[in-house]
């Protein structure tokens, strides 16, 4: 009994700690993140300019490839392929930058561990922050693209913030976990880069996953997937409009996701804080 | 009596050394995955007063810097307790701790917020600290383009101007030239004796020592030999080295 106490003891203390670094480091967390902002974007000539070009021939390549290339461009629920695409790869922008950039996160920050005393929780908020300023700018165009093209905002798009922050949290609870495992070991940073892909072409960002919901179990597959659920969220608010809580069950499994990463994340602090500063 | 502001009691830390970072890797997930283990610090016990100098002695190895680190609350000790009160300024390793891309002021109020200080907190000091550095007009350009002095300098100059209570000096003092040190050293004293700061002070250069610290401890192998008067201390020190003891 008392072990099992002892158990929840230790990751409510760890949930606390988290909390209270957060709380307490708010206004260094805020500057920090557009420190890390400005440091993604300085010193090429271009500068800011980067983070739009970088979407948007992304975009047109895989546009090309789809529509150009396998014919494939036909309009999906009403709306031409292009729009359909961008409403859905726009916050796939943030997650792969994230999966990839959160496992390096503390890695990359390792002078805030090793050197001086400083609240690690907030080094993955921090940085997934900076991010995150540059996809709402992005979903900002967005929302500007659909309108010339013809699509005014509707009501709709005000869940838009919500899945932000729904995508916000999750992703980081990911990147303190896998922030802190792959300060341990660089393998798991090279794992997690070559499953990005996979995770990319699996999600549903590229073709319909409509397309296989004849398939039943394939289609509850697609449907645990968090990114999935992220992606097809932004496209309820600009393409199928659908409110969030129409669509319970998806939002069941993402929260059950999130709790099961949170719980991670918590786990890997728990055991790892102590050690990182003796590896990095 | 002046209140004790650092408190080590029976602190020890191992370090875990694995054959190699897969191993490491596994060792996260199981247990039993075999390690060596490297005692580091073995069952340090000793408290520093406010206002006290402290010199620590001994060979590489001996264990200081990971005494030093503890204190300064990057790494944690395996077992034991430790205390310490205060803003700790730790100048370990002056040339890191700086964000390569950005310019040196940029720097300092990169730091300054790391550290918790307000906006204008950091302005009042800016100029304090770029002309301690001497780096005049070099201060807007990025650090990566500094030389090593200029990095330490800057170091220096935001580490002690930052108003610490706590001053840990891991032999940063031997960087500069001759003026330069002579600066640094004229500051450390300073801050000592009129702003009651507590100083610990990592060195080989026993003169050094005697010149700041009143008090010395020696360490052998993580534990502590000797503590007492900073003369005594490197008298011990120097036999310890001439391997009579």
């Amino acid at each position: 009994m008392s072990t099992i106490k002892g158990f929840f003891k230790s990751y409510k203390d760890a949930f606390l700690v988290n909390i209270k670094e957060h709380t307490q480091h708010t206004p260094q967390v805020v500057k920090l993140s557009f420190a890390d902002l400005k440091k993604t974007y300085h010193g090429s000539a271009l500068g800011w300019a980067w983070a739009v070009i970088k979407p948007v021939v992304t975009i047109f390549v895989y546009w090309f490839a789809i529509a150009v290339g396998l014919r494939q461009g036909g309009d999906v629920d009403g709306y031409p392929y292009i729009l359909w695409l961008i409403s859905g790869i726009v916050p796939w922008f943030y997650m792969g930058d994230t999966i990839t950039g959160g496992t390096g996160c503390i890695r990359k920050y390792s002078y805030l561990v090793t050197k001086m005393q400083f609240p690690v929780t907030t080094i993955p908020t921090f940085t997934n922050l900076s991010r995150l300023y540059v996809n709402i700018v992005i979903t900002l165009i967005v929302v500007a693209i659909f309108w010339i093209g013809g699509y005014p905002p509707t009501l709709y798009l005000l869940q838009l913030p919500l899945y932000i922050l729904f995508m916000f949290l999750f992703f980081n609870a990911w990147s303190l976990f896998s922030g802190l495992i792959s300060a341990i070991s660089k393998d798991f940073a090279n794992l997690i880069k070559s499953l990005n892909i996979a995770v990319f072409w699996l999600s549903g960002i590229l073709w319909n996953i409509e397309n296989v919901a004849d398939n039943k179990f394939l289609y509850s597959l697609m449907m645990l997937n968090p990114v999935t659920f992220i992606c097809y969220g932004f496209r309820n608010c600009f393409v199928n409009h659908v409110w969030f809580f129409e669509q319970p069950q998806r939002l069941l499994y993402f929260i059950g996701w999130y709790l099961v990463l949170a719980f991670l994340s918590l786990w890997a602090y728990k055991n790892l804080r102590k050690e990182i500063a003796d590896v990095l | 009596m002046s209140e004790t502001v650092i408190r080590f009691e029976n602190v020890t830390k191992i370090y875990k050394l694995y054959s190699s970072t897969r191993k490491r890797l596994l060792g996260i997930f199981i247990k039993k995955v075999p390690y060596k283990k490297k005692k580091a610090v073995d069952e340090v016990s000793f408290t520093v007063n406010r206002g006290e100098s402290v010199a620590l002695f001994g060979k590489n190895g001996a264990g200081k810097s990971t005494v030093l680190k503890m204190i300064t609350g990057v790494v944690f000790p395996t077992s034991g307790d430790i205390e310490v009160k205060g803003r700790v300024s730790a100048l370990l390793e002056l040339t890191s701790g700086f964000d390569m891309e950005f310019t040196g002021r940029e720097n300092i109020y990169l730091k300054g917020h790391i550290l918790g200080l307000k906006d204008e907190e950091i302005k009042a000091l800016e100029d304090t600290i770029i002309e301690f550095s001497e780096l005049n007009e070099y201060i807007d350009q990025p650090v990566r383009t500094y030389s090593s002095g200029m990095r330490a300098r800057l170091g220096f100059a935001i580490n002690v101007n930052i108003k610490p209570e706590i001053l840990i000096v891991d032999e940063a003092l031997s960087v500069g030239d001759a003026p330069f040190r002579k600066k640094c050293q004229k500051t450390v004293n300073e801050i000592i004796n009129k702003d009651n700061v507590t100083l610990l002070f990592v060195t080989h250069q026993t003169a050094v020592a005697e010149e700041f610290c009143k008090r010395g401890i020696v360490m052998k192998n993580g534990k502590i030999v000797f503590d007492g008067p900073v003369e005594e201390a490197s008298e011990y020190y120097k036999k310890m080295n001439a391997g009579k003891k």
